[in-house]
């Protein structure tokens, strides 16, 4: 496979990315006056980790329906305040149980 | 450094940093595993996670290749957008840094700083100092290098049942991380939901889907969102830098 334009992507993104956390504690010492840029850089990460989720998520597994079950298990917990390891690993566990279940992955 | 209460403060980074860097192991685990279903090699793979250090931006990186992407500028973009959070934190770390931390000090710290990294260190009392976030650094980014190679090596020894499972491992994760800011922030809610929906509309579309690549669909459904967000919920200033 060729993978030399990922090498090129790989070493564009390192320099975007150090930029992006070197150069500020280096050379800035003001805060973001600005009030629509920092909104808009607050909210940004939820945009994009949204949108990664929706609709990719369904295509993740074996089936839709199992894939469903993970994302409900996982906004359930969520809501009710449970951690980043929870559930990651539940919505996994119920992947796991719902394919068996269904008779699929075997 | 070099004194003794450098010394004592880059232990204490270390104990501050061990916690953190067991965090990174599931995490790290079900990136390599994605990585191993992407059929990146071993070396690129470890290449990428020693100077991108960043679970959710490499997530949406393999997202990308697996859809088949070959353009570096929708990496890149995609990559500078997932990231650009550091763009708030570095800026609000920076206030609290020791003004004596050499202009090289902070360069050199920069490349190792993660969300979590600079969650603890925030919570430190004081001016934050250099021997202190060199301490902190270590292990999150040792155990991160160890998860994301044992996570790539272990696919093979999976029945197919487990990794299909572990296939919405990451996926899981983000909405981890979306989730629980919901709860008690209307415009945090608001942002999620609009996201779901312009995402599920451009899924809907089939000349969209026909014409752009699922990362500038993902992009520009996510740029939409944010600036929709800022318009209707400014951020008041004690929110900033959260």
């Amino acid at each position: 496979m060729n993978f030399q334009f990922l090498i090129w992507a790989i070493l564009a993104m390192a320099l975007v990315g150090y930029s992006i956390k070197a150069i500020p504690l280096a050379v800035f010492k003001k805060e973001i006056k600005n009030k629509f840029l920092s909104s808009f850089l607050h909210y940004i990460m939820y945009a994009v980790l949204t949108s990664m989720v929706v609709p990719e998520v369904i295509r993740s597994t074996s089936s839709p329906i199992s894939a469903l079950f993970g994302v409900v298990v996982a906004v359930v917990l969520g809501l009710v305040g449970q951690g980043l390891l929870v559930i990651s690993l539940a919505s996994t566990a119920t992947v796991f149980i719902v394919e068996r279940f269904m008779g699929f992955g075997f | 450094m070099g004194n003794s209460k450098g010394l004592a403060l880059f232990k204490k980074g270390i104990m501050d940093g061990v916690p953190i860097g067991l965090g990174y192991l599931p995490l790290g685990i079900a990136l390599g595993i994605s990585a191993q279903k992407c059929g990146l090699a071993l070396w690129i793979w470890s290449l990428m996670s020693g100077l991108l250090i960043s679970g959710s931006a490499q997530a949406a990186v393999l997202n990308l290749f697996a859809s088949g992407e070959v353009a570096i500028i929708a990496y890149v973009v995609t990559f500078f957008i997932v990231n650009s959070r550091y763009l708030l934190l570095s800026l609000s770390m920076v206030q609290r840094l020791d003004p004596n931390m050499s202009t090289l000090e902070r360069l050199v710290f920069g490349f190792f700083n993660t969300d979590e990294i600079y969650a603890v260190a925030m919570r430190q009392p004081g001016k934050i100092k250099a021997s202190y976030l060199f301490g902190i650094a270590i292990p999150p980014f040792a155990s991160y290098m160890i998860a994301i190679v044992v996570g790539f090596l272990a696919t093979e020894l999976m029945p197919a049942s487990v990794s299909s499972a572990f296939g919405i491992t990451l996926y899981a994760m983000f909405l981890a991380l979306v989730v629980p800011p919901m709860r008690g922030s209307r415009p945090v809610t608001v942002v999620v939901l609009c996201a779901v929906a312009l995402n599920l509309i451009c899924e809907a579309i089939p000349q969209i889907k026909a014409t752009l690549t699922p990362g500038y669909t993902m992009m520009i459904c996510a740029v939409v969102t944010a600036v929709i967000g800022a318009c209707m919920y400014p951020l008041e200033k004690s929110e900033n830098g959260e």
